[in-house]
């Protein structure tokens, strides 16, 4: 080897690549993850924040003329009676996944390097969430009513909830999936509100800031229960997740219908709804790195973990895919056959079916290599690829199923509306319009806990930190 | 800095507000601190520190406990409720299917466990940490506001009538960089 430079380092590729690159110290990490919170917004902010409203200006259309008109404007209809309503709901619900996931079972796991992105995948939960929500209130036609079906309470026509449909249990998982969440996402806010407050230079922003900080100062008989409550928090979490899209899945998995009458459908929807979320963070991050100056705490090393994850779950759902059609076939069932091995491959939404197949199945498969792994372009638009990809894959299982079933006389097509798809395409906005929100009045990263990992890592000699306190 | 006395009867409560250079020396000082017959201490740190619960003399967490007791009211709680509508309340015999079901109620039971914990734990700890509370005496210090970004700060109660400088010197002797007194304001 050449004279050694020490300014030119060659990577070594056995070492990992760091957590936090840089020397930091506990201020520097706070005014760096701070700084986009108090820089004003960019044009670019703007520009996005723009289209984001025209989005949701569509969403207030689409839900006033749902409202108005009442679901006959949805493309839906017997014997397809669940379409856009149902896709969109499980996409949304499932991007959220992957927030918990990173938030809560890397917790567990004593993952670090979901420090850097747990907070910002968490604030995706909560929107996702709000955005699936909407879907099956708006299908109940008149929500105002719904309630009595959805929640037990005395009503004067004394009737209960169907507690035996799964369509019930749905109702109870996904409120209480919200609610945890956004606990779980506060709890962990408190801190950061409270380091925003004490590092505002306005009068304004330090009122504000500090009603939401609550008046935290960082004491240690709080800290003392803040560890439990966060820990059980997270801990709860976990199953929770897993129950979510489990019962979610069961919305189909109960019903008698080929394609949806499946055992494994509950571990392959918690798969694909980890992939699709990790595809959404990914989506969302690369650019938030670039222009909110994150780069040193979202390094190339969580890019690589986040695509070798995307892989995983991607091989999951392909071998949910591949299981499906041996059952399929194997069941003998010639409904199943036919709907596995006909309609899907050779029906009218075949088409759908093959870009399903190429964004789950093959796209990932891009992340074998160290290469594709590292690179941004490649990152950005394989996640983008895989969350048409999981769109594709909900409207395969509900659309192709629903529109062919065991009698021909029953068979109808489905064609969207434009309501169906200013409703998908509003939701959109919404949930852009929340993040661009987030992301400009609340810290993307997890100060506190960058900050703690940064003197966890200090005594940890295998991980390159700056300088210790 | 005497006791401020007035007509409401209001008495200043008096703080040693110390900050230390190192978590570590915040740690020893504290232990030295408690050793030296404080019993009012409190931290207050950027980060949760390790050790922090032996240097304060702080016994087990409180929030286990209630977090099982919120899940176990949840569950308790959600299966009475299908039990009644199911079986009680309004029984229908669909198909002569069982009207009491358990394994359809699992879901139910369990999601209600998980929300009756999830919100215990949250409202238990603000509950326990009396939060929120706007004002504190030690937010009186100037240097105080890094406590919630880089400061590692010693607070120390003084009891009524005993001598705060006193207090301030035992502070200052447990290894603080820096100390100071702090009055609580009236409101």
């Amino acid at each position: 080897m050449a004279a050694p430079n020490p300014a030119v380092v060659t990577p070594d590729p056995l070492e990992p690549f760091p957590l936090l690159e840089g020397k930091h110290t506990d201020r520097t990490i706070n005014d760096s993850l701070l700084d986009h919170v108090w820089r004003g917004a960019g044009k670019g902010w703007w520009a996005l924040f723009g289209c984001a409203l025209s989005a949701l200006g569509l969403l207030v259309i689409a839900i006033s003329w749902t409202l108005y008109k009442g679901i006959g404007v949805w493309g839906n209809n017997i014997p397809v009676g669940w379409a856009f309503g149902i896709i969109n709901f499980v996409w949304w619900i499932g991007i959220g996944h992957a927030g918990t996931l990173i938030s809560a079972i890397l917790l567990l796991f004593q993952q670090k390097w979901r420090t850097s992105i747990n907070r910002f995948a968490e604030a995706m939960t909560l929107f996702a969430v709000i955005c699936a929500l909407l879907f099956p209130l708006l299908h109940t036609g008149r929500p105002w009513f719904a309630a009595y079906w959805l929640m037990p309470y005395p009503s004067v026509q004394r009737i209960w909830p169907q507690f035996k449909s799964p369509l019930t249990w749905d109702v109870f998982a996904v409120s209480t999936y919200f609610t945890i969440s956004l606990l779980f996402w506060y709890l962990g806010l408190v801190p950061d509100l409270a380091a925003l407050r004490d590092s505002s230079k306005s009068k304004t922003k330090r009122l504000v800031y500090g009603i939401f900080a609550m008046g935290w100062r960082g004491s240690g008989r709080h800290w003392a229960e803040y560890k439990w409550s966060y820990l059980l928090l997270a801990g709860l979490s976990t199953p929770l997740v897993l129950s979510v899209h489990t019962i979610v899945s069961f919305d189909f998995a109960v019903s008698v219908l080929p394609g949806w009458h499946t055992t494994i459908f509950p571990p392959y929807f918690v798969a694909g709804a980890v992939f699709s979320g990790f595809a959404m963070v990914m989506t969302w991050m690369l650019p938030a790195r670039e222009f909110l100056g994150l780069k040193h705490v979202v390094t190339m090393k969580h890019l690589e973990n986040m695509a070798k994850v995307m892989l995983v779950t991607g091989m999951m759902v392909t071998y949910g895919y591949v299981m499906e059609h041996f059952i399929a076939w194997y069941s003998g069932s010639p409904y199943e056959y036919s709907e596995f091995f006909r309609v899907r491959q050779h029906g009218p939404m075949s088409l759908i079916y093959w870009l399903m197949i190429f964004c789950n199945c093959v796209v990932p498969q891009l992340f074998w290599s160290k290469r594709a792994r590292t690179n941004l372009l490649v990152l950005w638009f394989a996640s983008i690829l895989i969350n048409v990809g999981m769109w594709c894959e909900r409207f395969t299982i509900v659309i192709t199923s629903l529109h062919r079933d065991f009698i021909p006389s029953k068979w109808e097509n489905y064609s969207p509306t434009w309501v169906d798809f200013s409703l998908f395409i509003g939701t959109i906005g919404l949930f852009s319009t929340l993040f661009l929100l987030f992301l400009k009045f609340v810290p993307a990263v997890a100060v506190t806990e960058i900050k703690e990992l940064r003197h966890e890592l200090a005594h940890d000699p295998t991980e390159p930190v700056g300088e210790t306190h | 800095m005497s006791d401020a006395h007035d007509d409401s009867g209001f008495v200043a409560r008096r703080f040693v507000v110390a900050e230390f250079a190192t978590p570590s020396g915040l740690l020893d000082g504290t232990t030295r601190v408690r050793e030296a017959g404080y019993k009012e201490l409190d931290t207050h740190t950027p980060i949760p520190l390790h050790g922090l619960e032996k240097a304060l003399g702080l016994g087990r967490p409180k929030i286990p406990a209630i977090v099982l007791g919120g899940a176990i009211a949840g569950a308790v709680i959600a299966y009475a409720m299908i039990y009644f509508c199911n079986v009680i309340d309004f029984p229908i015999n669909v198909a002569g299917r069982p009207i009491h079901a358990p394994p359809a109620n699992i879901p139910i039971t369990f999601e209600l466990a998980v929300l009756l914990a999830g919100t215990s734990s949250f409202f238990g700890f603000f509950t326990l940490a009396k939060l929120p509370q706007p004002y504190h005496p030690v937010f009186e210090s100037e240097a105080f506001t890094r406590a919630a970004i880089d400061g590692y700060f010693l607070s120390v109660e003084i009891p009524a009538g005993s001598d705060a400088e006193k207090a301030l010197a035992d502070v200052r002797a447990a290894g603080a960089a820096s100390a100071e007194l702090v009055t609580e304001s009236e409101r």
